[in-house]
């Protein structure tokens, strides 16, 4: 019956919507404007206003601005219908911040509706104060804050605990404090859905508090499997920092365990650990793990970008880099066993990234024998929507690459299904060709013979490369996977047109591409292998495919009994298609032909020349540019050859011939037998958005540094008074951190660029002026009528019964508490450019180098070849006993380029590079004695501002290769503008193109001039500026000094750098504000101004950095 | 965290925005976003996390929809990722669909979902119940009253009771007449038979589906007969894990009304239902194709809305295909569905037909993959057995359904 009455209704309401959509808002959004909106917003009725809001939502939804309807909307706030009330909280959110006047009239009702019986009713209003964003109303917002955070309703204080991100975004580094300290109460909450909001809060306000999670932690653990899924991600991620902040990695898990196995450091008294994993491979240690890898993915999970880039050895020489202080043992922590029990049950969650989050977990601390656990919930995740697929497809890959034996045996799994999207089936591939093993190869293979003859050609070439992979691994398979390969050649070549059906001539390309790296393992044992692809040369109509076969013509051109009785015969069939090849083929045809006349015997030699000659012909008039240069330039090299008579010159008359010598360089070198990719992958940690998208996004950070948190406790307890106090202190004066904008129309004339004076040629000169006077630095006061009356006039009291008595003032009101600044004095600073030391990197260190030392530095010149390049200075010292010869530098991708005219099937895309060469060569250093050092000049052009160049380092005849890693810093250069030029760029790059992070600094502590009696304010100007102007590029365009402050607080102190991108000349505004007391350490605010969002933001990064790192400058 | 959403129309028209964080969004990276995807075509598509000049991008696509949504920071991808599907999840169940008219049409609802679901970047209220009593559905009844009166609020005035409660996807006291609770086994089975006709995979999907409606606090466990097939699972929030890993047992408060309890996977079955033959043989230009199509074990009961899709290669130009059972259709994009029904007793259903290559072609190089579907209701072919369902305080006037039902995943079969 009910039955009968459900399917009534349904049809009943399919009818609806199909004749009229009836009673949905469908006429809204097709036309919002149909009727007069404004006095729809007056009416009385409670209907005609909600429909007027909808019309306003609907313009908004379909990108209109309708903020002009501000001032009637907010007059609505007051409206007792609860729907009103949300559509006029959407509605505020959208546009508070853009007419922030009007905004304050809705104040009183948010105050009102704060006190309201109803949770719900708190709760909205809470939110909505919280997010309108005007730094006038932030002290009511926090006070509301604070109030919620004890709300008896868990709603409430869930509310609360989101709106303390909001109002630390508004940057109010005086209240920095308080809203920490509301972070901690919501922490230790005992309703899990606030703990859980309370970790998101945290995770964006003080990642790196963890004083706040060590109080509390015992009880986050137990709490954790109760909050809600999204808190429970971040719950787990800061659970995880502090637990290595507090007691470091663990010793048993897989990031050490396997470190102490080769280096036998001190995991050998551990012997459980030894035999543990010993026993549970057949295969033995190096088929379960790559140690090198599991090293290199824990080191750089430790490390953030900054050091990464800045590391000076080699990735793959990775020295042992945890000290066995900084472990500990699962058997003896308390801390890391709940960790672990508390994040196990969550790899059964529902929600795909608390699973992934607490494998994460798992992975890095768990024990070894205990990470095998994730593999089946992660594997689980793989059924979930093709989104997650992909990006847990993207962790699982890394887990593999470390441990390809804990996937192995669930290798079905990675089977491509029909369904999958194309990112998804090439990782599954990457994963198989990962994962195989000789017990699973053959299933695996066959699989790929499916896959091969999928539609998709470009999953099928995918497949090829699979391969050719799997067999460059497993050494047992190649003959198989061979034979299928070449059967794929003939079959593709048969298949008629390429042309016709595309992706085809891919999969071609990538098979013959996939039978060179089977051979190039072991050219003797395939020598048929390779016959037949020469004979099958004929059929193959594919240029880049045919361009490869010919290049292992001259390669493998003396290999073995038969192929040099082939050449004359496939040279001649060269010759003969010469004309109709592409031009990638005959570049191929050309080399080849050279190759084979060098190692040809005496009897084919008449032959190969006349030949030769006849090609070099056919070449100067090609139609194509590059194939003449290259006929001319081998018609110039062989020209000894083809001038004799006989294959090789008695050994007398090649001495005195040096081209003789270059041409068997060139063209007689054999290949380089076959050596593993360099380790040089970069991971992060699993689960993060940084490991999909493979760099380092914004707000990044790695894990904390083992045992970097050390719980003192009266350390801290006095820390956090003196922080609580401070804020104290500050709280009445919050404008006077505002920007200074005033200042700039007052009288500023004075001659502090710093900055420049060190790119000027002349700045002997004035650096020697300067420090002539070093005792009177120039003090400009420029405003001293600000008492402490006028800072009351800001204090919230004043605000209060100011918002009560006269909204309709408001419009002058808060500019008047704008230009009410506390005023600053602009002071120059002069002894300073004879005390800026550029940082020096390490290139390469003397242990590597056999007693070579190089290290290199950048520096602030502008090279004189492109705006692009940078100057920078190598140093080379040799520390041996005994001279070296030869330094030179190199650039490694010149020289490919090079290499590749010869060798490259494909054409390179690098060929392309706007025409300047990537690195300017020094001079060649042709003798270095034993304690003598050389400096060098080099001016480089880095691809990209965070991934380092490489370069061939040349001594003693050895090549050596080295990283060049760009210094963010000296990206930029110096831009020279006056104070108003600074403040007018700053303003027209607001919201999204300003950004800021916030950090510590220490130097002045140490300074020792600090002590004798100079004024502190100068010399934190000059340990701050000198720090950064020794880190990076940077134009000094002025410094701001409060006065109005007591001569402890150094609070409202600014700085402001002005730099261009050197790549784009777009400019770049960098403001540092200080905060604190002289005498302690400081918090600085950097903020960055620029458009180019993602350099802004890795600068800025780099910056707080820098400031945080202990100085190298002794005074 | 998140800083805008976008819905998209499959048209890439920009339905609805929602700022999330003071840290506006413009509008323009959509239009990036879709030039992108036009230009890069599927592959774009299909790439869930993708990073812009100015903003790292989210995406999911439900029924043609795309939902968007950036960021500038460091965040877990898979928290964006997964929202999105939960944005989808309860759009669809509110709306009945997603898709661009109905999205246009009840826009303020999903507005005000959307600011329930999220605050300043961070999930807030996302548990369907809870949700329900904050935001009415649309229904018949309101949109009547709507055009009658001209009023009605879909906005809840007061909090639920759950929202605050130590099991938040429970309102406090829901009262029904007669309390009933449904178990539902869904199972979908997905299996790829390779090129030989052997079958390399083979497993079980499935899912534990619930209705209560019971009244007040109850605490229920379930178990199953066997619980050592299953090899993974994964659990609601509701689920306790300690009588889990203790014993296998299920213990739990539910929700209100439909959810999903858990869902498991069974690896590794030796058999599948249903058999497909694909033979194909081509030679100068043409092909013969032939499908036979039948029941290699029979489950016991009968196996319905049986259908075979597969794609034609790019290199076939015309294709004439019949069936002896059931019908064929082709649409432009070279999608071939056979739809068969149930199997008839008197003969084996068989699709045969030609196709004809373009011209240069002699035979065909690349193979498509048959995709079949079927339905058996009334059966969990992974051989799971619910046990018992015990609730700790029996309430006056129960009732417990069991049901079970398998259908196809994704039933590859290669040819």
């Amino acid at each position: 019956m009910f039955n009968q009455f459900g399917s009534t209704s349904e049809t009943l309401s399919k009818a609806s919507a199909v004749v009229l959509r009836i009673g949905t808002d469908a006429h809204l959004y097709d036309d919002p404007e149909d009727v007069n909106i404004a006095p729809l917003l007056d009416s009385k009725f409670e209907s005609e206003k909600c429909e007027a809001l909808k019309r306003l939502l609907a313009l908004i939804a379909q990108g209109f601005d309708v903020s002009n309807f501000f001032p009637q909307v907010v007059k609505n706030v007051a409206s007792q219908s609860s729907e009103v009330k949300k559509l006029v909280y959407l509605y505020l959110l959208q546009y508070a911040e853009k007419r922030p006047n009007e905004a304050l009239l809705s104040i009183n009702y948010f105050q009102k509706d704060l006190g309201d019986p109803n949770p719900l009713v708190r709760a909205w209003a809470l939110r909505t104060m919280a997010g309108i964003r005007l730094h006038v109303i932030a002290p009511l917002a926090l006070a509301a804050v604070s109030k919620c955070a004890r709300d008896p309703a868990v709603y409430v204080r869930k509310c609360a605990a989101n709106a303390l991100p909001k109002l630390h975004d508004l940057r109010l580094e005086e209240h920095a404090p308080a809203i920490e300290e509301i972070v901690g109460i919501l922490l230790n909450d005992h309703s899990p859905g606030v703990v859980g909001a309370a970790a998101a809060a945290f995770t964006s306000i003080c990642p790196n508090n963890f004083e706040l999670i060590r109080k509390n932690y015992k009880k986050l653990c137990q709490i954790l499997p109760d909050v809600e899924e999204w808190g429970q991600i971040l719950l787990i991620g800061i659970l995880l920092r502090y637990v290595v902040a507090r007691h470091g990695l663990v010793r048993e898990s897989l990031m050490l365990s396997l470190h102490g196995m080769d280096s036998n450091g001190f995991c050998e008294k551990d012997g459980l650990v030894r035999d543990l994993t010993l026993d549970k491979e057949d295969g033995g240690k190096s088929d379960s793990f790559d140690v090198n890898l599991v090293n290199v993915v824990s080191k750089c999970y430790i490390e953030g970008p900054d050091e990464y880039l800045s590391r000076s050895s080699c990735p793959d020489t990775v020295t042992s880099a945890f000290d066995s202080k900084e472990t500990t043992s699962i058997a003896h922590n308390e801390d890391v066993k709940i960790l672990l029990q508390c994040t196990s049950p969550l790899l059964w969650s529902n929600n795909s990234a608390v699973v992934l989050a607490a494998a994460g977990v798992q992975w890095i601390m768990a024990p070894l024998e205990d990470v095998k656990k994730i593999v089946k919930p992660l594997l689980f995740l793989l059924r979930s929507s093709s989104a997650s697929k992909y990006v847990v497809l993207c962790n699982i890959l890394v887990f593999a690459k470390a441990a390809p034996s804990l996937f192995a045996p669930h290798f079905e799994n990675f089977f491509i299904c029909s369904s999958d999207a194309y990112q998804v089936k090439a990782h599954k591939l990457e994963m198989l060709s990962l994962i195989a093993t000789a017990s699973s190869i053959t299933s695996i293979l066959r699989e790929f013979d499916d896959y091969i003859k999928d539609p998709d050609r470009r999953f099928a070439a995918d497949t090829i490369a699979a391969i050719g992979l799997c067999a460059k691994r497993l050494p047992t398979i190649p003959t198989t996977c061979l034979d299928g390969l070449l059967a794929l050649v003939r079959q593709e070549s048969f298949a008629g047109d390429p042309e016709s059906v595309d992706g085809e001539a891919g999969v071609l390309v990538q098979a013959v591409m996939s039978i060179q790296t089977i051979i190039e393992r072991d050219p003797d044992s395939h020598d048929k292998v390779i016959i037949q692809l020469f004979r099958s040369l004929d059929s193959i109509k594919v240029a880049a495919a045919r361009a490869t076969i010919i290049w292992m013509v001259g390669v493998y051109c003396s290999l073995g009994p038969i192929i040099p009785r082939m050449l004359t015969t496939l040279t001649k069939y060269l010759a003969w298609s010469f004309k109709s090849e592409a031009s990638e083929t005959k570049l191929q045809i050309l080399n080849t032909t050279a190759k084979v006349l060098i190692s040809a015997k005496v009897d084919d030699f008449q032959m190969l020349k006349r030949i030769m000659v006849y090609m070099l012909e056919l070449g100067e008039c090609d139609l194509s540019y590059d194939i003449r240069d290259r006929t001319r330039f081998l018609k110039k090299l062989l020209s000894c050859k083809l001038a004799s008579n006989e294959p090789t010159e008695d050994s007398v008359a090649s001495q005195e011939n040096i081209a003789v010598h270059v041409v068997e360089h060139v063209f007689g070198r054999k290949l380089k037998p076959f050596t593993p990719v360099a380790l040089n992958d970069r991971f992060y940690l699993p689960g993060s958005l940084s490991q999909i998208v493979l760099h380092a996004a914004p707000g990044y950070e790695p894990l904390p540094k083992p045992c970097s948190f050390v719980f003192e406790e009266h350390d801290q307890l006095s820390d956090l008074d003196r922080q609580r106090e401070a804020g104290a202190e500050l709280d009445g004066s919050q404008e006077s951190s505002e920007t200074g904008d005033e200042d700039g129309s007052s009288d500023y004339d004075t001659e502090s660029s710093v900055g420049s004076e060190f790119s000027s040629d002349d700045n002997e000169r004035k650096v020697s002026n300067d420090a002539s006077d070093p005792a009177a630095p120039l003090i400009q006061i420029s405003d001293t009528s600000v008492s402490a009356d006028q800072e009351e006039l800001r204090s919230k009291r004043a605000l209060d019964l100011w918002l009560d008595d006269q909204p309709s003032t408001s419009n002058q009101t808060p500019s008047a508490v704008n230009s009410n600044q506390s005023s600053y004095a602009k002071i120059s600073i002069g002894d300073i450019g004879s005390r800026v030391k550029p940082k020096s990197y390490s290139l390469l260190d003397p242990g590597n180098g056999s007693g070579l030392k190089v290290d290199y530095a950048f520096l602030s010149e502008v090279s004189t070849v492109s705006p692009l390049h940078v100057c920078v200075e190598v140093l080379f010292e040799n520390s041996s006993g005994e001279p070296i010869l030869d330094v030179n530098l190199e650039d490694e991708e010149s020289m490919k380029v090079a290499d590749s005219s010869e060798q490259t099937l494909v054409g390179k895309a690098n060929a392309s590079y706007n025409n300047v060469p990537t690195l300017i060569p020094l001079e060649e250093i042709s003798c270095l004695e034993p304690r003598q050092s050389a400096k060098r000049l080099i001016q480089v052009r880095f691809h990209h501002h965070l991934l380092p160049m490489r370069l061939t380092l040349h001594y003693n005849g050895k090549k050596v290769p080295v990283k060049l890693r760009p210094d963010l810093g000296y990206l930029v250069k110096p831009f020279s503008m006056s104070i108003e030029e600074f403040l007018a760029t700053e303003s027209r790059l607001p919201g999204m193109f300003e950004y800021s992070r916030r950090c510590t600094f220490d130097d002045h502590v140490k300074d020792s001039r600090m002590e004798n009696g100079k004024d502190k304010f100068l010399s934190i100007c000059e340990c701050i500026t000198l720090k950064v102007l020794s880190n990076s590029n940077l134009h000094l365009v002025s410094v701001d000094l409060p006065v109005a402050n007591t001569l402890e607080d150094a609070t409202g102190l600014r700085l402001r750098f002005g730099s261009k991108i050197l790549s784009s000349e777009i400019p770049l505004l960098i403001t540092i504000t200080v905060q604190g007391k002289c005498t302690e350490v400081l918090n600085l605010t950097v903020k960055i101004n620029c458009e180019e969002t993602v350099f802004g933001l890795n600068l800025l990064n780099r910056i707080a950095n820098f400031m945080v790192e202990p100085s190298s400058l002794t005074s | 965290m998140l800083q805008c959403i976008y819905l998209l129309s499959d048209s890439g028209e920009v339905m609805l925005e929602k700022q999330l964080t003071g840290h506006r969004v413009d509008r323009s990276i959509c239009a990036w976003f879709w030039d992108q995807s036009l230009s890069q075509g599927d592959s774009f598509k299909s790439l869930p996390v993708i990073a812009s000049p100015t903003h790292y991008l989210f995406q999911i696509v439900r029924d043609g929809i795309t939902f968007l949504a950036c960021s500038q920071v460091e965040m877990p991808p898979l928290m964006a990722i997964e929202f999105l599907c939960r944005v989808a999840d309860v759009l669809s169940d509110y709306l009945g669909g997603v898709n661009e008219d109905l999205i246009k049409d009840n826009f303020i609802i999903v507005y005000e979902l959307l600011d329930e679901m999220i605050d300043n970047g961070f999930p807030l209220t996302t548990e369907p119940s809870i949700l329900r009593e904050m935001i009415a559905p649309p229904n018949l009844v309101s949109k009547m009253l709507s055009v009658v009166t001209g009023n009605a609020s879909n906005v809840s005035d007061t909090l639920p009771s759950g929202a605050g409660s130590c099991v938040p996807w429970r309102p406090t006291d829901p009262k029904y007449s007669s309390n009933e609770v449904y178990v539902d086994l869904v199972e979908e089975m997905d299996a790829i038979v390779n090129r030989d006709g052997e079958l390399v995979k083979c497993e079980i999907y499935g899912e534990v589906q619930m209705n209560s409606q019971l009244t007040g606090f109850p605490d229920l466990t379930l178990s199953f007969a066997n619980p050592s097939i299953l090899e993974d699972m994964r659990f609601h929030p509701c689920v306790r894990f300690r009588p889990w890993e203790s014993h296998q047992v299920l213990s739990f408060v539910p929700p209100d009304g439909e959810f999903k309890l858990m869902s498991y996977r069974v690896r590794k079955l030796k058999n599948t239902p249903m058999y497909v033959k694909p033979q194909i043989t081509s030679d100068s230009g043409t092909c013969r194709i032939s499908v036979l199509v039948g029941i290699r074990s029979d489950p016991g009961k009968a196996i319905e809305s049986i259908t075979l899709s597969f794609q034609l290669p790019h290199s076939v130009s015309s294709a004439d295909l019949s069936s002896n059972h059931g019908t064929v259709t082709i649409l432009s994009n070279k999608t071939c569905t056979w739809t068969i029904g149930r199997i008839p007793k008197d003969k084996t259903p068989c699709l045969s037909g030609t196709l004809a290559l373009e011209t240069g072609l002699e035979r065909l190089h690349v193979f498509p993959t048959f995709k079949l579907g079927f339905k058996i209701m009334g059966i969990a072919l992974s051989g799971l057995r619910i046990e018992k369902l015990d609730l700790q305080t029996v309430p006056p006037r129960l009732y417990k359904g069991f049901r079970a039902q398998t259908r196809a995943g994704e039933f590859d079969v290669r040819l």
